[in-house]
């Protein structure tokens, strides 16, 4: 994404994943919410409890989007942000929960069926979890710090001239 | 499009225990290890699931009317059938029938989510089987591989015709996934004449692409003598069982409403209860390897992962509710019910069907009942009616019953006078099936793992055991790397690792 594509009137999509009431599960909506009250003019911004198909239906006609979901990595340190690339997860194959269908798939298959809909461009920000599994609406201390450092970079850029 | 790959070579293993494990985070994740004798037989297999801590805690104090948006966060895949059985719950707490226009628009937002999870689960993990093969490459494996294989512009039907369910259920209960419009004795939000006119176009598409769907499996799978010998093959994949599954005053399946049958082994009905006996019909068995608890029928009793009318493990889900009901009350899905029933007939079957794979006819045919009953509910216009609040009275203790995608959803809250939750307790489908799906795992690996040989096409089959109850773990599973997967340890009988794969 270029620093104007906001003002060109490219359309761009900011997408929260996760549970909010699952500990650090929930970072990505914790930040989509936080985003959503700032009001960044031009960026929409969605919630989403699921990353498969549910994911897909969310993106398509948006030239811009941006996913922002916990990550468990191993040996990460809770708190860690990292920039991703739909190639990055193509080694996370489904597997034997239900919907199963993970994110590269699901974008593989957008493409592959509904192309001309899908974005030019989808990266990730993901940050290291320490608690998935205790239910709370609260993140733990180094997840909540990462969660405000990635709103206010998020927000400057995309409100940048 | 060339065969499915059905078979692969098995390779001589020297390890003793296997395990299957579905994602990568350290915890909140399942997985099955199946431990192998001193002869490289299996001698005994469990599949480990996760739990969610602390989710109880966390509602007590709550407002009992908050429940139906809180429980359906439990899981991001069928947050539908939680809010449907929280709503029906709160309508106990609080003495509230609800209206007529109420009801039928509960069970239209939740016929949408049967479709779309129906959908989902056929095509993208279903069809990977039984399109392109238990033994197709891993990577290939998947719904982009089922793609390439039945043509793009079947692959375009399923998108389209998955998120018509996501919009149904949108227009009615507010959002899609995570729905808001139950309360108690009715719902918050009135439809109007252009929405329902919009949901009947879609619903009327429904009713067609669940059509074409029921002849792929006649033409893929049932035609298909390979296929006919795996799902045959009770050896792997047959448990005679207690079934269990909602039914409405003629004995015919219901998903939002009635009362909740149990057929023994020879189909014969064994108990008929309400919602609010629950607890007079099932206990729950507890096990030190597992965080999930293992319901099964009390007057019968837990006699271990074991069969037959002696053990009181029943099964929920598609093939418990095609067991338990005498038909289905909408033509097309009657039809192919009637099909199912003429073809185990001719095999010799009287009964019930115990084959674990025949899940997935049973859910092909329920999609054909959800897409008809959506399209009747939709095209009755009394549903743009305003009538959509009941009375409520002061709040009690109550049960709510719906019948989930994946089977019997139970919600149980308690109230004090001002609302505040005293007390959940939750039964969910998969935890209703979790002995069952035990059971047929270490089933499916006795059979199918001899004499240390294994192959990922061998563990994939174990696997398909388990994937046919489209068992819902994804509670705990969201995380971006989380998309949850399965791995499976082969292990020796000192538990030393062996062999493992993975799927991701």
């Amino acid at each position: 994404m270029t620093d104007n594509d906001v003002t060109r009137g490219k359309k761009i999509l900011v997408v929260g994943v996760g549970n909010p009431i699952l500990s650090d599960d929930g970072v990505g909506i914790h930040i989509a919410r936080r985003l959503k009250e700032i009001g960044i003019p031009g960026v929409d911004i969605e919630e989403l409890p699921a990353s498969g198909l549910e994911l897909l239906d969310m993106v398509l006609g948006y030239d811009h989007v941006v996913i922002i979901d916990a990550i468990v990595t191993n040996g990460g340190t809770p708190g860690d942000v990292y920039n991703l690339e739909e190639g990055d997860f193509e080694r996370t194959v489904h597997g034997a929960s239900p919907h199963g269908v993970n994110i590269a798939t699901a974008l593989a298959l957008g493409r592959r069926l509904v192309g001309d809909r899908m974005p030019s461009s989808t990266r990730f920000i993901a940050v290291e979890a320490a608690d998935i599994v205790n239910v709370s609406e609260n993140m733990t201390p180094a997840v909540a710090a990462s969660a405000q450092s990635v709103v206010d970079e998020l927000a400057a850029e995309l409100t940048r001239d | 499009m060339s065969g499915p790959i059905i078979n692969d070579t098995p390779t001589k293993t020297t390890e003793k225990k296997i395990t299957i494990d579905p994602i990568t985070r350290l915890e909140g994740h399942g997985k099955i290890e199946i431990f192998l004798n001193d002869q490289g037989n299996v001698a005994n297999a469990y599949l480990q699931v996760p739990e969610l801590r602390g989710f109880e805690r966390f509602c007590i104090g709550r407002h009992v009317q908050e429940l139906p948006v809180l429980t359906n966060r439990l899981c991001g895949v069928c947050p539908a059938a939680h809010h449907i059985a929280s709503t029906k719950a709160l309508d106990a707490v609080f003495n509230a029938e609800p209206t007529e226009t109420a009801k039928k628009l509960r069970e239209l937002f939740y016929m949408g989510q049967y479709t779309h999870s129906h959908i989902a689960h056929f095509y993208a993990l279903a069809a990977p089987d039984f399109v392109l093969g238990p033994s197709a490459p891993a990577n290939k494996k998947n719904v982009l591989g089922v793609v390439d294989a039945v043509g793009v512009e079947i692959g375009a039907e399923v998108i389209k015709h998955r998120s018509y369910g996501q919009k149904v259920q949108e227009i009615v209960g507010g959002r899609a996934t995570h729905p808001c419009f139950g309360l108690p004795g009715g719902v918050s939000k009135q439809i109007s004449e252009e929405e329902r006119a919009q949901m009947e176009e879609m619903a009327k598409s429904c009713v067609e692409f669940a059509k074409f769907t029921v002849k792929l499996l006649h033409d893929v799978v049932l035609a298909n003598q390979d296929y006919m010998d795996l799902i045959l093959n009770q050896d792997a994949y047959y448990l005679e069982t207690y079934y269990m599954g909602m039914v409405d005053k003629n004995n015919k399946t219901n998903f939002y409403d009635g009362d909740i049958r149990v057929v023994d082994q020879t189909g014969k009905e064994v108990e008929k209860f309400k919602p609010s006996e629950y607890l007079d019909v099932i206990s729950e068995h507890v096990e030190p390897w597992t965080y999930m608890k293992m319901p099964f029928l009390k007057k019968v009793g837990w006699k271990g992962f074991t069969t037959g009318p002696s053990s009181g493990i029943y099964r929920v889900g598609p093939l418990g509710r095609i067991n338990v009901c005498e038909g289905y009350t909408t033509p097309l899905a009657q039809a192919e019910y009637a099909a199912l029933a003429k073809t185990v007939k001719d095999l010799g079957v009287t009964g019930p069907v115990h084959h674990t794979l025949a899940f997935h006819w049973a859910r092909v045919i329920e999609l054909q009942y959800a897409t008809e009953r959506m399209l009747e509910l939709a095209s009755d216009k009394s549903i743009t009616s305003d009538d959509i609040r009941g009375v409520v009275n002061e709040p009690t203790e109550g049960v709510g019953i719906c019948e989930a995608p994946r089977g019997t959803l139970i919600h149980h809250y308690a109230s004090d006078k001002d609302g505040l939750c005293t007390k959940i307790n939750m039964i969910v489908a998969t935890t209703n099936n979790y002995a069952a799906i035990n059971t047929s795992v270490n089933q499916a690996a006795k059979a199918l793992i001899k004499n240390w040989e294994v192959s990922p096409g061998l563990l994939n089959k174990v696997e398909m055991a388990f994937r046919c109850y489209d068992p819902c773990n994804s509670c705990g599973t969201h995380a971006l790397n989380g998309s949850p997967a399965l791995e499976v340890n082969v292990r020796r009988a000192d538990g030393s690792k062996l062999e493992t794969l993975k799927n991701f």
